[in-house]
């Protein structure tokens, strides 16, 4: 134990360096979705894109989809001409891991109305965007910059109605289309942490 | 009839479980100090977690990710609940995601105050826990859980006080005058800024080199779980351990104090203290340098044992700037006589000798430009140096002697030099420099003083003399200001001596008159410089391997050019655009057929280590590479260590280990402590060593440490300059 403390006590910076800043550009990615197209975050440019850190079993994303309160904004925003990627970063070999035809039922079971699921068992976007926790949100304007990074909403609990709290998420899109600067740009994300591949 | 028995079975099993409730991977259960309580008492209400084993719950601030445990109690009026007591938790990888939680087994404490006039009676008190376990997959669960207490007019402690107790022990106490300290250091970006948090070393035996912060939650700010450790204070004194965390704001301004737990990790388990930390600006001026409010002595009574200078500078006098200029200064001064540089000197008091009987003036300027050379090398050295800093690399003094071109071109030069100083070829006085070698050296007029300078101090660079080494290992941690003040302080010294006689023509009375003697002692200089040759051929060699001998070959070709150029372009009566020819075909053709296609000089082989040892002889110290991997497990194993980082260009070294380690007493000692020996070799500059350089403030080799067998205690980092007697106690004192 006293040798992984050690590990951990004792590590360059390289590692933590943040990734991605509010203000800068949000970094490009391609991934694969469970229907098997590819999907790059430069495909969307000229449009908001909200991005979902997601974990089937996290019961913090549960509560959310449970009480249908995440499909209800996913469905306000695409009306709002809103792209929403969801990114699964969990690993393989992990036991929440879903394969893209379990990926699929589910989506069908949830009723998920989101733009795109992408498997992102490797990691690479999770790291690329120093995704923490599921549900991570991140927001990025027209001109593809990051406005958003942080919390879903104010309430981190994974029981009671999410409606009932502060979305960051639908609060920074309004000020967006509303060409409004966006008042809460970071916040803590809560929730599991995101189970990436050793 | 058995229906009311197996009522009552029924009815008593579920009571039991009723009190402890298990949700699916953790059991909980209230235990109280205390079965009768008198009114006004405060009792401690234990709300235990037993979790399965790798399912962990979380601590107050659950870090990255997760939920802190919640108590909602539900109690009578008159009975009051405190703050939960969260003993000190684990940090849970990964290290992007870091968590702090709870594994096994954890007791949350929180005090129960009942009210003075409360009647007696028995009372039961109730909580609702709710949770978040996790393990591949978090799960949040809730419970109710509950305990009887008795109200009268005695105290009586129950079965479960001593577990509540054990339990207290492991939380952190509050410390409202922590040895600790805490500052911010430059913004990295607009919400990224490094926070430092300063831990004293706690006296024997508590000394630890492991230290950690856990914050405590903010919704503003996060601070980070990762940390860099480095050591504050003075050169070889890890006085206190810093600790660097980035903290990353969420809104508002930069916090001004953080909270959380601060913990020295020893042998027998961690020591940890609450604490609420005012952040200052910028790190407090001194705490770089010094620990000048308490000598080691009067706070520990005992002289620390990761100091180990051999010096006297135990008794606190601790150096700051202007002690390190001053350190600077005479290491500069003693360059003078380091074997890399003397034979230069020596040459410029003789070209006093001459001059100073005609000109003084012109003496007392060439002085002052010799200084200006000097200073100017020092300050292109620094500028380099400060280069190489911002260019993110490490810098470690003595840098270019890696590069294998400037080893073979000095190497050269300083032939030439010799050859010169034989009067094999001579230089017109007064010249132009055409040939930078030979002329260097015994060049007189303003340029030879300059490029004199130049070459003094290009020579001095291996030998970091026991005084330059403090400085100058203090100089890389500082800003590029005070690199430059350092370099010039150490370019002062070694300009000193020439500088002074120059203004004070008079001194020279003291020179002795000229004569025979000059030349005989101009020839005699010749053999440092030989000696010179033959030290760096030995770093050519390390670059070169057996092929060095090329480079040997290399040397004859151009001595032999430098006689014919002698002999006959400049000695000789005609012919001599003939020699001169043949001049220019044998060094054209010593490049081409020996530098470029025999040696391959500027892309050398290097052997590589076939195996592990590095034992120098049949009964030499049998050295194992040195790697940190190396140190741990030898550490693990309960070892002592000695560790030797050293470099075949580095003088100090080479003459540290025939002195005093591979000598048989310290041979034999190290056998019979069973120690561990690991060489770390600098001669080509591997980032691992220099970061462990820095580590220990030091900007080259020699290095030596000895960590003792003890696992929690700091290495003993040993004096530049070694006798045979500060090794042996050494490694006497790392194996008590």
């Amino acid at each position: 134990m006293k040798k992984t403390l050690a590990m951990l006590t004792v590590l360059a910076f390289g590692a933590s360096a943040f990734a991605v800043e509010i203000g800068q550009p949000a970094p490009d990615f391609t991934g694969t979705d469970i229907n098997g197209k590819t999907v790059k975050l430069s495909d969307y440019k000229g449009k908001i894109v909200v991005i979902e850190s997601y974990n089937s079993d996290c019961p913090f994303c549960m509560n959310q989809y449970k009480t249908g309160a995440i499909q209800e904004l996913q469905r306000d925003l695409a009306a709002k001409n809103v792209v929403w990627l969801i990114v699964d970063s969990v690993n393989r070999k992990n036991f929440s891991y879903r394969t893209p035809e379990q990926a699929r039922t589910e989506w069908a079971d949830r009723k998920i109305t989101a733009t795109a699921w992408i498997d992102d068992s490797s990691g690479a976007i999770g790291h690329l965007y120093d995704m923490k926790t599921t549900p991570h949100m991140f927001v990025i304007d027209q001109n593809g910059t990051l406005v958003y990074d942080g919390a879903i909403d104010d309430r981190p609990a994974p029981y009671g109605d999410p409606r009932t709290a502060k979305n960051y998420v639908r609060a920074a899109v309004d000020e967006l289309l509303a060409s409004k600067p966006v008042e809460v740009s970071q916040t803590k994300p809560y929730g599991c942490a995101v189970h990436y591949a050793d | 009839m058995l229906m009311r028995r197996f009522a009552t079975a029924l009815v008593s099993c579920l009571l039991l479980t009723a009190l402890t409730v298990r949700a699916a991977h953790t059991q909980v259960q209230l235990l109280l100090s205390a079965d009768t309580a008198k009114p006004g008492d405060t009792i401690w209400a234990g709300v235990d977690l037993k979790m399965e084993t790798g399912w962990h719950t979380y601590w107050k601030n659950p870090g990255d990710a997760g939920m802190a445990t919640e108590i909602k109690w539900q109690l009578p009026p008159g009975i009051s609940a405190g703050e939960i007591q969260w003993p000190l938790p684990e940090k849970f990888p990964p290290i992007e995601v870091t968590t702090y939680g709870y594994e096994n087994e954890v007791m949350l404490l929180v005090p129960l105050k009942i009210e003075t006039n409360f009647s007696s009676g028995q009372i039961d008190l109730k909580a609702n826990v709710s949770w978040l376990e996790c393990k591949e997959v978090c799960i949040p669960a809730n419970a109710v859980i509950q305990a009887t207490l008795n109200i009268g007019n005695e105290t009586k402690t129950s079965v479960d006080s001593r577990k509540i107790d054990v339990w207290k022990q492991k939380v952190p106490i509050v410390l409202t005058n922590p040895p600790l300290k805490a500052w911010w250091e430059k913004t990295r970006a607009p919400d990224v800024r490094p926070l430092v948090i300063d831990f004293s070393i706690m006296p024997e035996p508590f000394k630890t080199n492991l230290v950690d912060f856990f914050p405590n939650a903010s919704d503003q700010f996060e601070v980070q779980a990762s940390s860099e450790e480095f050591p504050i204070g003075l050169v070889s004194r890890t006085e206190e351990i810093g600790v660097r965390k980035l903290v990353k704001k969420f809104s508002g301004d930069w916090p001004k104090e953080v909270s959380g737990v601060g913990l020295y990790f020893m042998e027998r388990g961690p020591v940890a203290m609450e604490v609420k930390l005012p952040i200052a600006d910028q790190a407090p001026i001194g705490e770089i340098t010094s620990t000048l409010d308490s000598s080691p002595e009067s706070r520990t009574g005992v002289a620390p044992v990761s100091s180990f200078t051999g010096k006297n500078t135990e008794t606190g006098a601790t150096p700051v700037l202007p002690l390190m200029l001053f350190y600077a200064f005479i290491g500069g001064l003693i360059l003078n006589i380091m074997p890399c540089v003397l034979p230069v000197i020596a040459l410029k008091i003789l070209g006093f000798v001459r001059e100073a009987r005609s000109e003084p003036r012109r003496v007392r300027n060439l002085g002052l430009i010799y200084a200006l050379g000097v200073l100017i090398s020092f300050l292109a050295l620094a500028a380099i140096v400060i280069g190489v800093k911002a260019a993110g690399h490490h810098a470690g003094w003595g840098m270019q002697f890696g590069s294998p071109v400037f080893i073979v071109c000095l190497t050269t030069l300083v032939t030439l030099v010799a050859l010169n100083l034989f009067g094999v070829f001579e230089v017109a006085p007064g010249g132009r420099a055409l040939d930078a070698a030979g002329e260097l050296a015994s060049k007189h007029g303003a340029a030879g003083a300059f490029f004199n300078g130049i070459l003094a101090t290009t020579l001095a660079t291996p030998c970091t003399a026991p005084f330059l080494a403090p400085a100058l290992g203090f100089a890389f941690s500082q800003t590029p200001a005070i690199i430059i003040l350092i370099f010039l302080s150490a370019g002062l010294g070694l300009s000193a001596p020439y500088v002074l006689l120059s203004l004070n023509p008079a001194w020279l009375k003291f020179l002795p008159k000229p004569g025979a003697w000059m030349e005989k002692f101009k020839v005699a200089m010749g053999f440092p410089m030989l000696a010179t040759v033959v030290w760096l051929f030995n770093v050519a060699a390390s670059s070169y391997g057996k092929n060095v001998l090329w480079l040997g070959v290399f040397l004859v070709v151009v001595a032999f050019a430098a006689w014919i150029f002698g002999e006959f372009v400049q000695r000789g009566r005609g012919r001599k655009i003939v020699a001169g020819i043949i001049v220019l075909i044998l060094l054209g053709g010593g490049y081409v057929l020996i530098l470029e296609n025999e040696l391959d000089w500027r892309a050398p082989y290097v052997a590589t280590q076939t195996n592990g040892s590095l034992k120098e002889s049949a009964d030499g110290i049998d050295w194992q590479p040195w790697s940190p991997a190396a140190v741990a497990k030898a550490r693990a194993e309960g070892h002592p260590i000695i560790v030797d980082f050293t470099a075949d260009w580095c003088l100090t070294c080479q003459v540290n280990k025939q002195t005093s380690i591979e000598i048989p007493s310290v041979r034999k000692k190290i056998k019979a402590l069973n120690a561990v020996a690991l060489l770390g070799d600098y001669t080509h500059f591997p980032d691992a060593i220099t970061t462990e350089l820095n580590r220990y403030n030091r900007a080259g080799v020699p290095l030596v440490l000895v960590y003792p067998k003890n696992f929690g205690a700091s290495p003993m980092v040993l004096p530049e300059v070694l006798t045979p007697g500060i090794v042996l106690d050494a490694l006497d004192r790392a194996a008590k």
